[in-house]
């Protein structure tokens, strides 16, 4: 009994586990009551929703590694779409795509790397920098926009939306192409290392030569950049741009994050995770439409997400108990491995 | 000198007006251990800090084989070969060995692009069995006992090519036998000669291991002399610079008390400690020594309610305590001052009177609110009363020194008006005249009738300042000895692991 408990709780602590069954356990639920859930058509548009997330969280979960947050990527999203809405649509500059997606890419590595900047360098906390950058970003799109949403995009950014190798549109791809890169970043090089480390004690970083500026900067230039990313992959979905796109986008990231096992002080988290809480999540709204519980759904979508959060938190907090009991026990012991019990009690005879 | 590895050469160093170094001036040979000693704030970690790069001087320069260091750079110092390993904590606890001992400088594939993995494992493996551990590498090392913390922070210093070794405080957390294998490896690389530069305020363990030793005092150097040619006695005074600042003397104890205090039988906690039985007498100091990890700490975490305990009673002063509850034991009159006094012992941002009352706070309300004049009265009563050397009630508890912020912890449970006063390890990491003045108010508590459980690794603080001694070994009590009469060598044979089962002469 104690042994499976203790296999139970070994798997329990590996966040994918967990989340795995979540989804497995919600999609059986749901697809018993309205077998239509299981159509192709409904998982693909799961997956093109949950691209642009899955893409942001990539950045936004390096960033909470470090110990820090960033919770302005809803708004630079917004400000970001305008832009590119104003450079591209027929209505207004009528530039080519092709300018106007790179202008896009750079603007928001830019403004990450100015996030970065003022955290680091400006010595801020972050939770500070990024909530007064929420505001103001979102007032800046305001600004630009002269409160008129804007329409007119070009029919082959449209078009970009829908086609794709394998039958899933490009945006599906750009996430899967993220989620790589981003793992490479992780487990495979220099930098990745040396974020989990800053994240896991800063003490120890600065006496190791690690520069915290730096590795920072690198953080929040890298979700800006996929902030960009994700708003080129999101806004051909859309017919026309609206000042209050991606409003609460942050909270859900950060959402993501932290329910994907990503220790909010940093040094712990796996990016499979991370993935699995944004599926998840983004389930929970088409999950409710198929349960057919009508209006209730829309509103409810958000007290289940923020349930998730407060669980996630708990298991974090009873998992970690039992490691950190666990590990007391090691080390209290751990001193006299060269002494083995029987060797002392035993051969008394 | 021919055989000069490094030398120092006049390095000043102030932060804000106040000088933490000033015109300090060695040199380090090669195949040396030199120990650093001087108390706390003598301007020993700045030396340090500009030796490892980690910050650069305000002038003077540090040679390398005639050739200056690079200052304030971490990565260039160590390419030069010097290598520090700092205090206890500079391990990363969420990274497993191998991206402890290389995070900084990875080694890489790819024209650099990518890590080597493959290559960083093996390295780790191999050094972490020069050691002798054997180390999980893929662990998280926050996990590992601190005794293989330790041991990887090692492995770290040593992937690097090293030449001068500097160890800050490096068995502060360790046992003796833990303490002497890291001293054995010590002399091993200095036979290879690499110079070691040791930072402790074990004076035995200087004594022990160093060929030279030169002393730091506020920030000025006082003397570099052989260590043949001093004993401990003259390096205390090299140290605090006045006479006087002895450790209290063995005869300084009254030896009458009163009856018993603290009673504790058969407790147990399963796999920890076992039929653990004693008592405290009223002015009575007991000592509890043992190896770290002998379950010391437990125990008295047991008796305080807030580590587990299986099974035993406690009874104080007659009345039984039911375990598991700190605020039952607190009422019963206990205190603890635990091990780790910046964690657990204090609210290191709250300001000095506010830890002093913090665990008298009820008492000192009025109408529901605290009375900040009695909370005033209380703080200041406390630092007179310690002799706490503190900006004022008002300073926040992080900027005293060590010394005094364990006479805070102090502090704060004698408001409590305790009947037992538990202490781990009181004296870690503290310079010796803060320790000497602790010794003495530990001293004098017992001679005003308090019952005293102390526990320290430091077998000249146990040997000096109890009155009995209980030693522990694998979570029993292994002997008792008097402690006026008790030898270090009977200390440390009750609480050493014997594996050749001694008949007990009767």
């Amino acid at each position: 009994m104690n042994a499976l408990a203790d296999i139970a709780i070994k798997l329990l602590r590996q966040r994918e586990v967990g989340l795995v069954l979540l989804i497995l356990l919600v999609t059986a639920i749901v697809s018993l009551v309205d077998p239509g859930f299981l159509d192709d058509r409904n998982l693909k548009d799961i997956l093109v929703r949950s691209a642009p997330t899955v893409i942001v969280a990539c950045g936004v979960m390096l960033v909470v590694v470090t110990a820090e947050i960033d919770i302005s990527v809803g708004s630079l999203m917004a400000l970001l779409a305008a832009l590119m809405g104003l450079m591209i649509s027929h209505n207004e500059w009528q530039l080519s795509m092709w300018i106007g997606i790179p202008t896009v890419l750079l603007c928001g590595t830019l403004i990450g790397l100015l996030t970065g900047a003022l955290v680091t360098l400006g010595n801020v906390p972050s939770i500070i920098v990024t909530l007064g950058l929420l505001t103001a970003i979102r007032g800046a799109t305001t600004l630009l926009m002269g409160g008129e949403n804007i329409d007119g995009l070009p029919d082959e950014l449209q078009t970009l939306s829908k086609v794709g190798p394998a039958g899933m549109p490009l945006g599906v791809w750009t996430a899967v192409a993220v989620l790589i890169v981003t793992q490479i970043i992780i487990t495979h090089t220099p930098l990745g290392r040396r974020l989990f480390a800053l994240g896991s004690s800063d003490y120890s970083a600065r006496m190791t030569g690690l520069s915290a500026t730096r590795l920072k900067l690198f953080a929040f230039a890298y979700t800006g950049f996929l902030t960009a990313l994700a708003t080129v992959v999101d806004v051909p979905r859309l017919p026309k741009i609206e000042s209050g796109i991606g409003s609460g986008f942050e909270l859900l990231v950060v959402t993501c994050v932290v329910v994907g096992g990503v220790s909010i002080a940093g040094g712990r988290g796996r990016l499979g995770g991370v993935v699995l809480s944004v599926i998840l999540l983004t389930m929970v709204r088409p999950v409710l439409t198929f349960l057919d519980v009508g209006e209730a759904g829309e509103k409810w979508t958000k007290a289940i997400q923020g349930l998730f959060i407060l669980i996630a938190v708990i298991t974090d907090t009873v998992v970690s108990r039992s490691r950190r009991g666990g590990a007391r026990n090691t080390s209290s012991r751990g001193t006299q491995v060269a002494v083995p019990r029987d060797a002392t009690g035993g051969p008394a005879a | 000198m021919a055989d000069s590895l490094i030398q120092v050469d006049r390095l000043f160093k102030s932060y804000g007006g106040v000088h933490a170094l000033e015109n300090v001036t060695l040199d380090l040979r090669a195949g040396e251990v030199h120990a650093l000693c001087g108390e706390n704030g003598a301007g020993k970690s700045t030396l340090i800090k500009i030796l490892s790069g980690v910050i650069a001087p305000d002038s003077g320069e540090v040679r390398i084989d005639g050739r200056p260091l690079p200052a304030g750079k971490v990565h260039a110092t160590e390419d030069a070969g010097v290598v520090a390993m700092h205090q206890e904590s500079t391990v990363f606890p969420d990274l497993d060995a191998v991206d402890n001992l290389f995070v900084g400088r990875e080694l890489r594939r790819w024209g650099g692009l990518l890590l080597d993995r493959s290559a960083m494992r093996k390295q780790t493996s191999d050094l972490l069995a020069q050691l002798g551990e054997d180390i999980d590498p893929t662990r998280p090392v926050g996990e590992l006992p601190i005794a293989q913390r330790q041991m990887v922070a090692m492995a770290r210093a040593l992937s690097r090519d090293c030449r001068l070794l500097i160890m800050d405080e490096p068995t502060a957390s360790l046992s003796g036998r833990e303490t002497e294998f890291l001293l054995q490896l010590v002399r091993k690389f200095c036979e290879q000669g690499v110079a070691v530069l040791y930072v402790s305020h074990r004076l035995e363990e200087v004594f022990q291991i160093a060929d030279r030793v030169t002393v730091l005092r506020d920030g000025r150097l006082v003397e570099t002399r052989d260590i043949s040619s001093i004993n401990t006695d003259d390096l205390i005074r090299m140290m605090v610079g006045r006479e006087g600042a002895e450790l209290v003397g063995r005869q300084a104890r009254t030896g009458s008390f009163g009856g018993d205090v603290l009673r504790v039988n058969n407790l147990r906690r399963d796999g920890v400690f076992e039929d653990v039985s004693f008592t405290v007498r009223a002015g009575e100091v007991v000592g509890l020594a043992g190896l770290v990890g002998a379950g010391r700490s437990e125990v008295a975490r047991a008796l305080f309610g807030i580590g587990p305990c299986d099974g035993g009673t406690i009874t104080v002063a007659g009345q039984e305590l039911p375990t598991g509850s700190v605020a039952k034991a607190m009422a019963c009159g206990l205190a603890l001052v635990p091990e780790d006094r910046q964690h657990e012992g204090l609210v290191l941002p709250m300001s000095v009177g506010a830890n002093l009352s913090l665990a008298v706070l009820r008492s000192l309300t009025r109408n529901g609110f605290v009375s900040n004049r009695l909370e005033q009265e209380l703080a200041e009563h406390q630092i007179a009363a310690l002799s706490v050397r503190t900006a004022g009630t008002a300073a926040a508890a992080e900027t005293l020194s060590g010394g005094n912020q364990q006479k805070l912890v102090v502090g704060k449970w004698l408001a409590s008006r305790p009947r037992v006063l538990i202490l781990d390890e009181p004296t870690r990491g503290v310079d010796v005249g803060a320790k000497a003045q602790l010794h003495r108010l530990i001293r004098r508590l017992a001679d005003e009738g308090m019952a005293t459980l102390m526990i320290s690794s430091e077998l000249p603080e146990i040997l000096s300042v109890s009155d009995r001694i209980l030693v522990i070994r694998e979570g029993r009590i292994s002997g008792e000895l008097d402690g006026v009469n008790a030898t270090p060598e009977q200390v440390l044979a009750l609480a050493l692991p014997d594996e050749r089962e001694v008949a007990v002469p009767s």
